[in-house]
């Protein structure tokens, strides 16, 4: 105990004359450099604590920018899923603008109303008889409406309803062999009738026996048709078949513009108005409907 | 009570006298944690270790000060040295006599730092009435919290 007291003796000695060193020489170069020393160990206690709890401090705004940004990006994932969708909408759009815009060459018959359909259903035991459409009653599709399919930037013909249900018709196509329509050959506007083989080609008949028909020569629909609307492409002069002696006419096979094979959209001409439609004004039709053919009927 | 705990203390009072006096000090009013640690230290360890310690906390505390840089060391040091001696006539691990002989020594730092400034500064350094008529009490205060501390982690 005695050892102790005297050593605190000389500490308390030491460290009070240090003291008042420091405190009798505050301008003196040993005492600034000390009390530099000093605070340069000492300092960063504050320093750093400063730091620390700015951080702490920081820490719940960090928090909820952290809950904030979480909240931001599940949103911009809906946002891009959203858009998402809405490209795809955008490309089936542009699509349809690309199909509308061939439509606009179509002159519309008066009194008939266009309405594309999707092709739902064929049947492969009559793959080029029908197909199934799905638009019926429910939009106003009646019996012989004419159908048109899309090739490139123009409509082809196609077929005509042969059947309506509520919600979906059925459409025969040229190429079955009960399907008929009057058409001309783009060079020298020579009429006949196109009728079905139940196979890939079609067949013009009653054509007359002294024309001089073109090889790749077009085939339209004639304005005497009663089912379809006039100057709508059939398809392409295949081969011109041998001549019968014995009848006046001759025969033509004919390719058809659009394979129904790869038939997924059409466009049907209505006869009736839906709940709401505007019946069409002469404005918009430049040729008036073809007179009914009894030849143009199957 | 190991050396890596008594570093830890040892900072860690610096960094609370420093927070304490930055975010929580009203009217000048603060715990001189400081000081009463040295003098708890004093009451436990005996005057040579605590004047050491309490001798560089004072530094410490006179570096985040403009002026009369070496006073909280020699008061500090002086009031460990006291505290050391009289643990010998006062039984000062009890909480009462420690609490009443902080009490007594915050009195004495302030009139001693008043007296310090008239002889270094040539002015007397008043601490403000708030905090010479609070700062004891709180003093005594965390001098009876150190010493339930020092009982339950400090081993006695």
């Amino acid at each position: 105990m005695q050892r102790e007291s005297r050593i605190a003796h000389y500490v308390v000695g030491v460290l009070t004359t240090g003291s008042l060193v420091l405190l009798s020489l505050p301008l003196s170069s040993p005492v600034r450099s000390f009390k530099a020393c000093v605070s340069y160990v000492l300092d960063p206690i504050s320093y750093q604590g400063e730091r620390g709890i700015q951080k702490m401090a920081d820490m719940p705004s960090r928090v909820r920018e952290l809950l904030s940004a979480d909240i931001e990006n599940r949103r911009l994932q809906d946002e891009l899923r959203r858009l998402a969708w809405l490209k795809a909408d955008v490309e089936s759009l542009g699509l349809e603008n690309v199909r509308l815009r061939g439509f606009l060459g179509l002159k519309t018959p008066s009194g008939r109303h266009p309405t594309w359909a999707h092709v739902m259903q064929r049947d492969p035991q009559r793959w080029y008889g029908s197909v199934a459409i799905d638009a019926g009653t429910d939009r106003a599709v009646s019996l012989n409406d004419p159908v048109l399919g899309r090739k490139g930037d123009s409509v082809v013909a196609i077929g005509r309803v042969i059947e309506v249900r509520p919600r979906m018709s059925t459409v025969m196509l040229l190429t079955d062999s009960r399907s008929a329509a009057a058409a001309y050959l783009s060079s020298g506007t020579i009429d006949g009738l196109v009728q079905g083989q139940d196979g890939p080609h079609l067949r013009m008949n009653y054509v007359n026996s002294e024309a001089k028909i073109v090889g790749d020569d077009s085939v339209y629909t004639s304005p005497t048709s009663v089912t379809f609307p006039p100057d709508v492409l059939i398809g392409r002069v295949l081969q011109v078949n041998p001549r019968d002696p014995i009848l006046a006419m001759q025969s033509i096979e004919i390719s058809p513009a659009l394979d129904a094979a790869s038939l997924q959209e059409v466009l049907i001409l209505r006869a009736h108005t839906m709940p709401g439609e505007a019946p069409t004004t002469a404005a918009s039709t430049p040729k008036a409907a073809p007179k009914p053919d009894p030849e143009d009927e199957p | 009570m190991t050396f890596l705990r008594g570093v830890l203390v040892f900072v860690g009072v610096m960094f609370l006298q420093w927070w304490w006096n930055t975010h929580l000090s009203y009217w000048g009013i603060t715990p001189q944690f400081l000081f009463t640690l040295g003098i708890l230290v004093a009451s436990r360890r005996g005057p040579v270790a605590a004047m050491l310690i309490a001798w560089t906390w004072g530094l410490y505390a006179d570096a985040l000060r403009a002026d009369l840089f070496g006073a909280n060391a020699l008061l500090y040091t002086l009031a460990a040295y006291i505290a050391g001696n009289v643990r010998r006539q006062m039984d000062l691990r009890a909480v009462g006599p420690l609490a009443t002989a902080v009490f007594i020594l915050s009195v004495v730092y302030a009139l001693a730092m008043g007296l310090i400034g008239t002889i270094f500064a040539k002015s007397f350094f008043w601490i403000g009435w708030p905090a010479f008529l609070v700062a004891p009490f709180l003093n005594a205060f965390v001098a009876a919290c150190g010493a339930l501390a020092w009982e339950i982690w400090g081993n006695g």
